[in-house]
């Protein structure tokens, strides 16, 4: 803002004012001018003084003004204030208002509810009304908004590359239409991304019948569509399947990881943790077999790792296994019989698990991933349909899009055989095409060329027609969820740059009369008012979700063909996994900053993707040297890896839990033509992306070359040591002792604190040690608020580790992209983490080795705890962070003089401070400068740097701030404020709906913070610890609940429900994964002689007799 | 040896000392008072594009405040109005007036009246209006007597001692609801401490009340 004093007759300062200070004062302007800044005294002469005497007083304050711009003369530079000039209805500046849309995705949709302040999205949240939704989102989705604001999306539309007028873009795809009107579309040629959109459908219907010689290819690189593709085969008809997980309570995941990257994740997770509330007859048992390590795999109570082309021989040994049970046998079980010949599992985990499932028939689920070949999918549903569980848990219902487009071979063939224009829909398959397709070279033969486009890529260079996509939050649309309900897609701002939806540039090829998107969804969903307007209001149209078939609809017969004819590939040398990245997708999502930056929920990689190798693989390649990090950093040698002719170089990442003699490698990265963010991250994986292999080949060659490469990573160590962070207990040994999580660490010495618990157990009542940080309840008793007292309780039996939430924080609170250089400095500024633990037993039955190759994973979100008696507040010198009434730790950032004390003294490293003016200075995203001593990054350059408030992208960039949530700077420290905004919001809103009355508590449930609402899972529960009815009050008292390091006597306000396996216990008996508990619990009793289950908890047994250890003890005690 | 140094100057630490103190205290006392919002925004009544005069509209009209600041219940932002509610009466009452010659303009052209913002708290401030305005707070006591304005000017200081003067003692300055707006008031039997207790009048005292 410029800085405009207001206007002064005279200049105020200088030889020439004090010259004419006589004379100003008889010029009438001054006059006038003075009594106008100061209405009281200017009119009064003080009696008895000359007027001079009187102008030299003011002379002193007009001096002031002009030597300090302060006091009187010139205050505040002059700010304007411009309302409409025509009000719109409904518009309150500072109110937001939110809007139902939804977030196609490949056939599917996540249903959402956008946040927009002063007519531009700032929040994405899910949809709560849809019925069967908790409202819960994916980190995709929290991230979408931000490539609303990228400034490196296609901002014009181009014709060879020279900027073509809207206008002209549409005329040009009117003549598109006469001409091929008039041959029936020979000629033409559509490649598309997958979409459930029913306006896009009906659109495509038309151009069919219009156009009867056109050809339509549909094309995803990652293709959930194959388990589409495997029930219908059964079905014999157009159907897709729905999973109901909340009905299962057994589960087993065929390298399918439904809790991290399949489709549908968010409420794939959501019904998964409906059904682990720890309870012995109802709470679920997950299977996974898995060849990475996944957050599937991180939550399963059995874990079987095995390589990737060995799936489908697991899958046919559990398909045998089941149908012996059953005493069912014929061409099916034959078949099957064929494929387990040559059996990967053992045998007893197999029969067990088989067993399982059977026990709890029409309430156990086979889940196959979207990377393993179609026969994987199809004995999936084949034993779904046998266990009955078709109905309840899977349901068989008709397919959001029509799979009658051919593949992208079938294109190219088309393509080589001459195609006059070619429609390139969305994707970018010059990029991400299979490698041995050649799609570049077919593409070059097409006569023209028209791409809609979100960026300007890989394929709009090979395009004649560049057509700049408008976002979905920019768009009108409509699509399909998992389960079939209509969602619309209603924008929150007109498109930017002026892109176009994708249904307005089918109709208009198509030559329909009125092809604007919004015209075109109405004439799909009818012209009803009232029914249009609650489509919109509520954001799904009510009863659009097909009726499931019956369960006979399959016939297990038809899957006999593929399944005998299936030659399963003989493992030889490596297996390659290529698989979808958890931040970038497959590659749509790479000049995504908040996705770069958020870590692997797994292997905790920033800004890159990395080539994943086991242990045992590691010492094979000569790679397992610990000297890899060096003060922190990570220099990871380089490997190369090599399939049928084609290379791909990457650094190398010991990953524990991945099968041996595999290598897993994320696509989406390495893009040749990219934005400023996602420039230089990572390599690209595609080369090895086979058209017939797609996401698993067999036969690479792998092997180390010279070379290091930094890897930013955010969490080095993954072990706990025995220290309790995570605390997990078997079912059964939960059962005996449900309070076995506060009876550990040196709980015997401090009992279990819950603050306001009204029961007086002795509990929170007895000598405390002196504990030197003041709790400011304690000293000042009448400044702690009687209406709200906030706290949090996060359950580690339901959270997945998917980091929905981080993004979702850094969504609200203005949280800075930092760049890989500072986070491999450890200065990542996400207010929120979710830590990952491995451990393994090391005195494992199995032996040592293989126990470390295959542990077993914990993931614990970590924030602010908002401690009663905090170590950060003592510590501030100028009291920037303080307590307030509520019970909230919080930071007064204009205070903050960057002592960083307060992070010194956190015990739970949780304070993030402002190295740099992070939003100032331009960072260099994915470009790592750490590997050389003097720095000469751009954020060390500081003002002599590019500053990004200069350049006219930040004008589109800060768009995507919160409003509500102060922007830091430089120097300051920030933390978790349990939304604090959120939460002033609230008790606003709610002291204004009572306005004269006492009623101003917060009805619980009214408010989330953003990780709560965020969650799929609703791991987060967070409200008023004064009302004894509100949900975080209830789980406070669970004898689940513990506190992190509660030895401190810190006090936290979070708190976390331990985490609870269910193994089977037959599985355990025959100890074929050599553990008896969890492994952090045996290695916890390892290091502190202590079994928590059993004795006193006094951190470790003083050296006394040792106490029955865990391990001779069978799951009850 | 002689003397390097007159006998005066035995004196000269003490004073230099005395005379620091003073005009140290001198600056600080300066500074204390006239950097403050107190000397440096009281009276400030800076030159708006359309003579509007509160006086006339509300004194003599009795216009409410909330007809035209109509967001003040609702958001955290009193919304100064829009040409389209000037021109609801002036399409009619001095239609033709030199003076409202500009508002004519906008609603006709569309381009908004750049009105010069008076009252305004620092960005790492977040105010809220509705909030006060319906727990009892009146407009006068922080924007004085705007009844009685013909131009408007910076009444009171807006600093955080001003706010923290009535987060304090709510009692003072709270009123019914329905007297928000009757800025003439004058409490009279009101019984503060008695609305303060009933309603649960509990303003924040800490930080993040407003910082955030």
């Amino acid at each position: 803002m410029k800085t405009i004093p207001p206007p002064c007759p005279e200049p105020e300062v200088g030889p020439k004012y004090w010259r004419s200070l006589d004379q100003l004062a008889e010029k009438p302007e001054f006059r006038q001018w003075m009594e106008r800044e100061f209405p009281s005294g200017a009119s009064i002469a003080p009696e008895g003084e000359t007027r001079r005497d009187w102008i030299k007083l003011m002379s002193a304050s007009f001096m002031l003004a002009g030597v300090g711009g302060f006091a009187a003369g010139c205050r505040r530079p002059e700010e304007h204030l411009t309302p409409f000039a025509k009000q719109p209805e409904g518009y309150l500046h500072g109110k937001a208002q939110h809007f139902a849309t939804a977030m196609p995705s490949r056939g599917s949709a996540i249903p959402l509810v956008a946040k927009s302040h002063d007519g531009r999205p700032v929040k994405l949240e899910g949809n709560p009304l849809l019925p069967n939704s908790n409202g819960g989102t994916d980190a995709f989705a929290q991230a979408s908004l931000l490539n609303v604001y990228d400034p490196d999306r296609a901002y014009r539309h181009t014709k060879g590359g020279a900027d073509v007028k809207v206008e002209n873009l549409r005329d040009a795809l009117a003549q598109v239409a006469t001409k091929f009107a008039a041959n029936g579309g020979e000629g033409l040629v559509f490649l598309s991304e997958r979409s459930g959109s029913p306006t896009r459908a009906r659109i495509q219907e038309e151009i069919s019948k219009k156009y009867p010689k056109s050809k339509w290819f549909a094309y995803e690189p990652v293709d959930f569509a194959i388990g589409q593709q495997a029930l219908s085969t059964l079905v014999g008809a157009d159907v897709q399947p729905v999973y109901h997980l909340e009905n299962a309570r057994r589960i087993l995941s065929l390298d399918c990881d439904f809790l991290g990257v399949e489709g549908d994740s968010y409420r794939l997770i959501r019904g998964f943790a409906k059904g682990r509330k720890p309870a012995k007859d109802t709470m679920s048992r997950l299977y996974a077999v898995e060849s990475l390590l996944t957050v599937t795999g991180g939550s399963a109570d059995h874990r079987l790792r095995v390589r990737p082309t060995d799936v489908v021989r697991v899958a046919a040994q559990v398909g045998v296994a089941v149908l012996e049970l059953l005493d069912q046998s014929g061409e099916l079980a034959t078949a099957l019989k064929t494929l387990a010949k040559d059996p990967v599992a053992n045998p007893q985990w197999v029969a067990a698990c088989a067993k399982d499932l059977l026990a709890n028939k029409g309430a156990s689920v086979v889940l196959a991933g979207y990377g393993q070949p179609l026969v994987v999918h199809l004995i999936a549903q084949v034993i779904n349909s046998v266990l009955q569980s078709v109905g309840p848990v899977v349901s068989i219902v008709k397919a959001n899009e029509s799979r009658n487009d051919g593949s992208i071979a079938e294109c190219v063939a088309q393509l080589q055989s001459g195609a006059d224009t070619l429609v390139i829909l969305g994707g970018n398959p010059a990029y991400d095409a299979p490698a041995d397709l050649d799609f570049t070279g077919a593409v070059k033969r097409a006569k023209t060329v028209v791409r809609w486009g979100y960026y300007e890529d890989e394929t709009s260079q090979l395009a004649t027609w560049n057509i700049a996509a408008a976002h979905y939050l920019e768009s009108w649309g409509d699509a399909r969820t998992a389960d079939g309900t209509i969602v619309p897609v209603q924008p929150l701002i007109e498109p930017l740059f002026g892109g176009l939806t994708d249904i307005e540039v089918l109709a208009r090829i198509a030559g329909l009369e009125k092809p604007l998107p919004l015209d075109l969804v109405r004439a799909t969903h009818g012209v009803d008012e009232s029914k249009w307007r609650k489509f919109l209001h509520d954001g799904f149209l009510e009863d659009s979700a097909p009726k499931p078939m019956e369960a006979s609809s399959i016939q297990v017969g038809r899957a006999v063909a593929t399944i005998a004819g299936f030659k399963a590939p003989v493992a030889a040398d490596f297996d390659v996994v290529l698989y979808r990245d958890a931040s970038v997708d497959d590659g749509r999502f790479n000049n995504n900053g908040w996705q770069q930056e958020v870590p692997d929920p797994v292997t905790k990689v920033t800004w890159e993707n990395v080539i994943l190798v086991s242990l045992a693989t590691a010492r094979e390649l000569g790679i397992a040297d610990a000297a890899n990090a060096k003060d922190g950093q990570y220099k990871q040698p380089i490997l190369k890896v090599t399939l049928g002719g084609r290379t791909v170089e990457g650094p190398a990442w010991v990953q524990p839990g991945l099968a041996d003699k595999t290598v897993g490698l994320a696509l989406g990265y390495g893009r040749r033509v990219t934005g400023r963010v996602g420039r230089g991250s990572g390599f690209d994986s595609y080369p090895l992306y086979l058209k017939d292999t797609r996401h698993l080949a067999t036969g690479a060659k792998v092997v180390k070359v010279p070379g290091r490469r930094l890897v930013a990573v955010t969490q080095e160590h993954g072990l706990m040591e025995g220290r309790p962070v995570i605390r997990e207990a078997d079912l059964a040994q939960f059962e005996a002792k449900p309070d076995f999580a506060k009876n550990m660490d040196l709980d015997a010495h401090l009992p279990h604190y819950v603050p306001y618990k009204k029961e007086a157990d002795g509990r929170n009542v007895g000598p405390r040690p002196q504990n030197i940080y003041e709790h400011p309840f304690d000293q000042n008793p009448e400044t702690a608020s009687k209406i709200h007292q906030w706290g949090m309780v996060i359950d580690l039996s339901t959270c997945v580790g998917c980091t929905a939430c981080v993004v979702a924080c850094q969504s609200e609170n203005n949280i800075p992209i930092v760049g890989k250089d500072q986070v491999a400095r450890g200065r990542e500024m996400h207010w929120m983490r979710i830590d990952r633990y491995y451990s393994h037993d090391p005195k494992s039955d199995l032996g040592s080795d293989i126990a470390a190759e295959d542990p077993q994973m914990a993931v614990q979100p970590m924030l602010c705890q908002h401690c009663e008696s905090a170590p950060c507040e003592s510590v501030c010198p100028v009291n920037a962070t303080v307590h307030d009434e509520e019970g909230l730790n919080v930071m007064a950032y204009n205070r903050c003089i960057g002592t960083r004390y307060c992070a010194n003294n956190c015990p739970y490293k949780v304070r993030r401070f402002n190295f740099f003016d992070y939003n100032k200075r331009e960072t260099d995203y994915a470009g790592a400068q750490s590997q050389h001593f003097f720095n000469f990054g751009n954020l060390y350059k500081g003002p002599l740097g590019v500053n990004r408030n200069d350049a006219p992208e930040w004008e589109v960039v800060k768009l995507v701030k919160n409003p509500d949530v102060s922007v830091r700077m430089r120097g300051v420290m920030e933390k978790c404020t349990f939304c604090v905004q959120r939460i002033e919001q609230a008790k606003i809103a709610r002291k204004v709906e009572v306005g004269n009355s006492g009623d101003v508590a917060v009805k619980d449930g009214t408010l989330k913070t953003a990780c709560q609402q965020a969650c799929p899972a609703e791991a987060i529960t967070f409200g008023n610890l004064l009302d004894p009815a509100s949900a975080v009050s209830k789980l406070k008292t669970d004898p689940r609940d513990y506190t992190v390091l509660g030895f401190l006597d810190n006090r936290p306000r979070v708190t976390y429900l331990a985490r609870i396996r269910n193994p089977n216990p037959e599985i355990q008996e025959a100890k074929i994964e050599g553990r008896n508990g969890p492994d952090s619990m045996r290695d916890y009793e390892r290091h502190r002689h202590e079994n928590p289950f059993k004795t006193e908890s006094h951190g470790n047994s003083h050296g006394e007799k040792k106490s029955a250890s865990i391990s001779t003890q069978k799951g009850a005690v | 040896m002689s003397d390097i140094f007159p006998k005066w100057t035995n004196q000269l630490p003490m004073m230099a000392g005395i005379a620091a103190a003073v005009l140290g205290a001198t600056a600080l006392a300066g500074i204390t008072y006239y950097v403050t919002p107190k000397y440096t925004r009281v009276g400030y009544q800076p030159k708006q594009p359309v003579a509007f005069s509160h006086a006339i509209h509300v004194d003599q009209l009795n216009l409410d405040c909330r007809y035209c600041h109509n967001g003040v219940e609702k958001s955290w932002f009193s919304n100064i109005p829009s040409s389209s509610t000037c021109m609801n009466c002036h399409s009619q009452v001095r239609k033709d007036s030199e003076k409202l010659a500009l508002v004519r303009e906008s609603y006709a052209s569309g381009k908004p009246i750049s009105w010069v913002q008076i009252h305004k708290v620092p960005d790492y401030v977040y105010f809220n209006h509705s909030v006060h305005v319906n727990r009892g707070i009146s407009c006068v006591h922080c924007h004085g007597e705007i009844n009685k304005m013909d131009e408007v000017y910076h009444a009171k200081p807006l600093s955080m001692s001003f706010c923290l003067d009535c987060h304090r003692e709510p009692e003072k300055f709270v009123r019914p609801n329905e007297l928000v707006t009757k800025l003439d008031w004058k409490n009279e039997g009101f019984d503060g401490k008695k609305a303060v207790h009933d309603w649960k009048i509990q303003p924040g005292q800490s930080c993040s009340t407003c910082h955030r």
